[in-house]
């Protein structure tokens, strides 16, 4: 049984960031060819891999429910606050979008042939790319103890990798119709809930908060609301201050 | 080792706000007003977001 709560922001993360992994690989690829950047990718995606198994391990073995609940709160928070203020910032004008066509200009214009370079910088790409996706993808995993969230939210950034991949290799271009901040605004709002709501249970044990699971649309909808409604006071009066100059 | 610090953590600017939340959190929970926490905490959460998202 799926768990949507988990998988769909899952997915939505992963997709993000396996778009800006995609980009990296198909700029190294022009430059030292396909089958080193696929080696380097798979290499990146190896590493992540072990990673999920250490942590898995780590996370479940010893540790009582209200540590892990702490430990992955603050993660979620570490990594929800700055996208969601990214998103924010991007919406109000004070952050250039994130443009991928100029990503893939940049990395490939670095790159002059040289193969270890480039394999490199291929692997650091997914493997940066994808600690993000294996960061969300652990945390929300650890919702449910029975399992199923891991297996929704691990499935759902497996489906968003082949996903891009397959779009990626029919189009053979950086895939900038990706509506990123959107995604990241909403997949923000929802990781910071999932911070807020563990930290504090967390610490303060299972009964913190009144509603229980229900508290999590609630925050979700609160970080959601308030950030797009003080994100659009920020673009208005950004505008109007670049009108008075 | 920076990105990949850099990627799990974000900057000390971020990493602050999550410090004061969490501090928040703890006074706020072990001094008995867990009512207030769970509006003061989302409340304190979201101005943090908006302090970094102004740069």
């Amino acid at each position: 049984m799926v768990d949507w709560s988990v998988a769909v922001p899952s997915f939505l993360t992963a997709l993000v960031e396996w778009v800006e992994a995609f980009t990296i690989v198909l700029a190294v690829s022009l430059s030292i060819g396909w089958r080193a950047a696929l080696g380097a990718s798979l290499a990146g995606l190896a590493t992540l891999a072990v990673l999920t198994l250490v942590a898995g391990r780590l996370l479940l073995t010893g540790l009582d429910i209200g540590t892990v609940q702490l430990v992955v709160g603050v993660f979620l928070l570490l990594f929800g606050v700055r996208w969601l203020a990214k998103a924010m910032a991007r919406h109000a004008g004070l952050k250039p979008l994130h443009d991928e066509a100029a990503e893939f200009e940049q990395t490939r214009a670095g790159l002059r042939g040289e193969y270890a370079a480039g394999w490199m910088v291929a692997y650091k790409g997914v493997l940066l790319e994808g600690l993000e996706v294996w960061l969300v993808v652990v945390a929300l995993g650890m919702k449910t103890a029975d399992g199923a969230g891991m297996a929704s939210s691990a499935g759902a950034a497996i489906v968003a990798l082949l996903l891009t991949c397959a779009v990626g290799a029919a189009v053979r271009a950086p895939l900038q119709r990706v509506p990123e901040n959107a995604i990241k605004f909403a997949v923000g709002a929802m990781i910071v809930a999932f911070g807020t709501y563990w930290t504090m249970e967390g610490i303060g044990g299972p009964d913190t908060w009144p509603l229980s699971d229900w508290t999590l649309p609630l925050l979700d909808a609160f970080y959601l609301v308030a950030g797009l409604a003080v994100a659009t006071v920020m673009r208005t009066r950004v505008r109007m201050r670049r009108e008075a100059v | 080792m920076g990105p990949f610090v850099k990627t799990l953590f974000g900057d000390a600017r971020n990493v602050a706000v999550v410090a004061v939340l969490l501090v928040l959190e703890v006074v706020l929970l072990r001094a008995g007003y867990g009512h207030a926490a769970t509006v003061l905490v989302p409340l304190a959460t979201f101005a943090g977001v908006a302090v970094l998202a102004r740069g």
